[in-house]
């Protein structure tokens, strides 16, 4: 949750507390506010002293109204004065040159003096910590369950050593088993940080490690922050975490720069200085005795700066081999800031726990990822191993179909406010209107062109460009924007690192019931049995009593309609443009042959493949998926060397050929 | 085969009439565009224009390669413009480099210490990859100082990767649909690869300012933009020459029996992955050739140029022609009615694709008279 939210929920609960609060009956002192109270203890607020003032909070806050938390806040943050003359306490606040009092009951400005009316009540260090350690049990134990959450929220926020001991104990009067449980971990965190007791310190390090949270990892990294250092020899007293190699570690470049920056060496001549030296030496036309017009050559500008040294004119310039011999004589490290060994020993080893355990959290997450996008590629493709994979046809506006299903998608929604709805609509709708189209194109184009599948290619390509430019000339250029219905938005997330959004979960279940869908109909349906024998073999399918042309045309209707409904879902995370379609189908095509043709089991395979193959290899350059994208299709490429009829390859007649 | 050993061979000129003829007209295309042009002050056409001709004489010639290896061969390439493009590439790093290094010279001359070369190299890098946040000089342009290295790379990367590619492919015997989705995610890589800015050619950015002639800047565009249109048509001529003789003989028999049935030319005994490699390769340098005339005409080259569908389409725009129509006619008609149809290029986009499915698919339903009338509507 960002700081911003917390602060403002934790500012509205204060108000709420403080209203609430203000309405019970008060002790008769306290009804008068926090003036008389103060008034008391004038003599100790003036002069506050480290040794006594425990005394005096515990007093303030045993009985005091709720504005007194307030107070001692302000007033260890020096922003108390005391008027001379009464020896009232008021707030202070800047105005310009001037003091503006401010009333400690009603908040209302009394008066604006100059700074030296008054007394400013100074705090010391010893004071603050009073205060603070006096001020969080009092918050921690509060009798709202807000007021204690935001004083944990406080604590996390800025944790400090003086906590622990109140923190500690809260936690056996804390009610609540969920905040319990949070001022344990809080307790744990801060003991690891700041902890007096070395063993109680040590066992709480010990117990971080494997802890994947942020803040527990924070923690970790402070204790372990290191700091590079340069020293002629490794010292022995320092807490070295580790010796660094030149050339290994460090380039040479580098490690001079260090030995620049600590003083130990003098900074190396760069080139451009000492053309800059030697531009600011020309006499008569040469450097030094040598010729301008010979100063391209390297060589010749170190002759003309060694005579110009030699001269006097310009100060004594490093040898080449000195910055080489400067790194060699020093040893490079870094040192933990942390002196103690064996805390930093014990937080190194719990960081190490940490970093196996976000490994396996890291690979779950990658699984997850990988799973997501063969879903999409599934998607995509399924539609494809219809018409490509079981009919054979090529057919490029396959892309297409997936724009036109997201913009059937787009357009249910200007109609239909509500997105709930208009998603059920869109989904059938974008079916029949893509199966339409389908229908449309095998009956004018592909019917004629089934035993020329080149052929089918340039047509089809043809016809996805006219249809992309014809989306261009109805919805224009810019991206449409398809918006999921709000229980689609958010995100599943399981921990710190392993987390899905819901759409992406969405799109994976939507893959499954197509692929079951798809099973179904060619495996079990009447229609399956047609299609898969007049693929087979049209004329024996024909003789049998088939009508070979009515299946081929439903067919490729029911592929391109999946195509368009794969086109809804994509649209919904992804922008709805007319060129849309046309980055998916090279890797449609991608999936359905290294799947292998013929077979959706085989798509289902082939974009598992693709999608795990391509996440994994973004996992080692997670910055560049561009080259991930490009080692995918190599590796497709090599892939289809070897098992020419992709992963799963019909066997006997099926097989065709 | 008996007769044509045995009756004494005449010439290859004089067998095949079709390529004078075709040799003919595109040297009276040549010249009376090259007397119309305004290089020679007449001004009919204009410099944009004539760098549009010269352009399509350039997709004539890959058009031609695409003839070949689709039309003769039987193998649907989708990957020969992205050897086009790696030709457009070497020629486009010579045309930079050298460009920036007359400049780079120029701007340090009146330094008063003269440049190491050093000094010009790293100069020369910064201006030419400060677009994509690098100053350092990537190894793939070590030979980019030199024009003779890199107008050997036009034919040698190309090449290369097609014979690398074509060996894998025609091994495993991949045929037919699977055949041109292989090439297709050749191309798919290289322009993934391309796009990243970290591999050294300028990323998305591409390479630019490539009418820039070094050496020549002192002429006007419109002749420079004449002497590209002379080596368009030059490189097409020798192009057409080439594959005319290779397909007129023997080895041309042998390809065009691959292309009706592979497994009964290997059933004779000939070695059928050799003859496709070295069509596939020999295409490819033709193709880099083209590319490296068409891309300082076009000025600019970018990763746009190879991606899979572009290359399609330029393929669909080049090649719907010559496909089917070489299939039953033969070659040199179909070349020459390549020419018109490259033009569809510059013509109007949406009617072109509209015509190119229409063309291919009439081709197959009815006769090529159809083709013609659609050929002359355009």
């Amino acid at each position: 949750m960002p700081f911003r939210t917390l602060l403002s929920r934790a500012v509205v609960v204060a108000a709420f507390v403080v209203m609430t609060v203000a309405a019970l009956p008060r002790p008769a002192n306290a009804q008068d506010g926090l003036q008389p109270l103060l008034q008391i203890y004038a003599e100790e607020l003036a002069q506050p002293s480290r040794r006594t003032f425990g005394a005096v909070a515990d007093a303030l806050l045993a009985d005091g109204p709720p504005g007194m938390v307030n107070f001692l806040r302000r007033f260890a943050a020096r922003e108390v004065v005391q008027r001379p003359e009464d020896g009232l306490f008021f707030y202070a606040q800047d105005a310009g040159d001037l003091v503006r009092l401010i009333d400690v009951d009603t908040g209302d400005a009394v008066a604006e003096v100059s700074s030296r009316a008054v007394d400013q009540i100074r705090a010391n260090s010893g004071v603050r910590r009073v205060i603070a350690a006096a001020l969080v049990p009092f918050e921690l134990n509060a009798p709202d369950r807000a007021r204690r959450e935001a004083a944990l929220d406080a604590i996390s926020r800025s944790a400090d050593a003086s906590q622990i001991a109140p923190l500690a104990a809260s936690i056996a009067q804390e009610p609540d088993p969920d905040l319990q449980a949070r001022k344990e971990r809080l307790l744990l965190l801060l003991t690891a940080q700041f902890g007096a007791d070395r063993p109680a310190r040590l066992e709480a390090i010990a117990a971080l490690g494997g802890d994947t949270s942020i803040e527990a990892r924070s923690v970790l990294n402070q204790l372990t922050a290191t700091r590079a250092e340069v020293a002629s020899i490794l010292p022995d007293d320092a807490n070295i975490a580790r010796v660094l190699t030149v050339g290994m570690d460090l380039t040479q470049a580098e490690a001079y720069a260090a030995l620049v920056d600590a003083g130990l060496a003098e900074p190396a001549q760069t080139p451009s200085e000492l053309r800059d030296v030697l531009a600011a030496n020309i006499v008569e036309g040469r450097v030094g005795g040598v010729p301008i017009g010979r100063l391209s050559d390297p060589a010749a500008r170190i002759a003309a700066y060694e005579a110009l040294e030699q001269s006097g004119a310009v100060p004594p310039r490093a040898a080449p081999d000195e910055a080489a011999r400067a790194v060699a004589a020093h040893v490079f490290y870094d040192r933990y800031i942390l002196d103690d060994a064996e805390i930093t020993t014990a937080a190194q080893d719990a960081l190490d726990s940490t970093a196996q355990a976000i490994a396996t959290y890291q690979m779950a997450d990658l699984v997850l990822d990988g799973l997501s996008l063969a879903s999409i590629f599934f998607l995509a493709a399924i539609g494809l191993a219809i018409t490509f994979g079981v009919m054979g046809v090529i057919n490029m506006a396959h892309g297409e179909f997936i724009m036109m299903g997201a913009y059937t998608g787009y357009v249910v929604q200007l109609f239909i406010p509500d997105y709930t709805v208009s998603l059920l609509v869109a989904l059938p709708l974008a079916f029949l209107v893509t199966f339409g189209a389908g229908v449309a194109m095998e009956r004018t184009v592909i019917r004629h062109l089934y035993t020329r599948p080149l052929e089918t290619l340039l047509a089809t390509f043809g016809i996805s460009i006219a249809l992309q430019q014809l989306a261009k000339n109805i919805f224009g250029t810019q991206a449409r924007p398809l918006t999921a219905p709000d229980w689609l938005g958010g995100a599943l997330q399981f921990n710190d690192i392993v987390g899905i959004s819901t759409i992406r979960v969405a799109i994976f279940v939507l893959a499954l019931i197509f692929l079951g869908v798809l099973l179904y109909i060619l495996k079990r349906t009447r229609l399956g049995l047609e299609v898969r024998a007049v693929t087979q073999n049209p004329g024996m399918a024909a003789s049998m009593g088939i009508n070979p042309d009515r299946i081929n045309m439903l067919t490729f209707g029911l592929g391109s309609g999946i195509a368009g409904i794969a086109g809804v879902a994509i649209g919904l995370y992804a922008q709805v443009t007319s060129e849309m379609g046309a980055s998916y189908i090279v890797q449609s095509f991608m999936t359905v042959v290294v799947g292998g043709v013929g077979n959706v089991w085989g798509t289902l395979a082939g974009a598992s493949l693709i999608g795990f193959l391509q996440k994994g290899i973004e996992w080692f350059n997670p910055s560049n998926t561009l080259a991930a994208q490009t080692f995918m299709v190599l590796f497709v490429i090599l892939f289809i060397q070897f098992r020419p009829k992709g992963i799963v390859a019909l066997k006997g007649r099926a097989a065709g050929d | 085969m008996a007769k044509t050993t045995l009756a004494p061979r005449k010439g290859f000129l004089s067998e095949n009439p079709s390529v004078l003829r075709f040799l003919g007209l595109l040297a009276l295309f040549t010249v009376i565009v090259s007397a119309l042009a305004e290089g020679f002050g007449a001004g009919v056409i204009s410099t944009s224009f004539l760098k549009v001709l010269g352009m399509t004489l350039c997709l004539c010639l890959i058009a031609v390669a695409m003839d070949v290896v689709w039309g003769y061969c039987g193998i649907l390439s989708l990957g020969h413009f992205a050897f086009f493009g790696l030709g457009g590439y070497a020629i486009g790093m010579w045309l930079m480099y050298a460009r920036t290094e007359g400049i780079v010279r120029e701007s340090l001359a009146n330094a008063p210490i003269p440049a190491t070369e050093t000094e010009i190299r790293d100069a020369i890098a910064s201006q030419i990859f400060s677009v994509v946040g690098s100053t350092e000089l990537p190894f793939i342009w070590g030979f980019a100082h030199s024009l003779t290295l890199q107008l050997l790379l036009i034919v040698l990367v190309p090449g290369l990767l097609a014979l690398v590619f074509g060996w894998l492919a025609f091994r495993s015997r991949v045929t037919g649909v699977y055949l041109s989705i292989l090439t297709q995610a050749m191309t798919l890589a290289l322009s993934l690869y391309l796009f990243q800015n970290d591999t050294g050619l300028r990323g998305n950015n591409g390479l630019s300012g490539l009418q820039n002639i070094p050496g020549l800047l002192h002429l006007p565009q419109a002749t420079v933009a004449l002497w590209f249109f002379w080596a368009s048509a030059l490189a097409l001529g020798l192009g057409y020459l080439l594959f005319a003789w290779l397909v007129s003989g023997k080895f041309g028999s042998v390809i065009r029996a691959i292309r009706d049935n592979e497994s009964r030319v290997r059933f004779l005994g000939y070695h059928v992955e050799s003859y496709k490699l070295l069509v596939f390769t020999l295409t490819a340098m033709v193709s880099g050739i083209a590319g490296a005339l068409y891309y300082p005409q076009a000025g600019i080259i970018n990763p746009a140029e190879v991606a899979p569908i572009t290359s399609i389409g330029c393929m669909a725009r080049s090649s719907a022609r010559p496909v089917s129509a070489c299939c039953q006619a033969g070659s040199p008609a179909a070349a020459r009615r390549t020419s018109t149809w490259a033009f569809t290029r510059s013509s109007g986009r949406i009617g072109g694709w509209c015509c190119s499915a229409l063309a291919s698919w009439r081709s197959r339903c009815s006769s090529r008279k159809a083709l013609a009338a659609c050929s002359t509507t355009l």
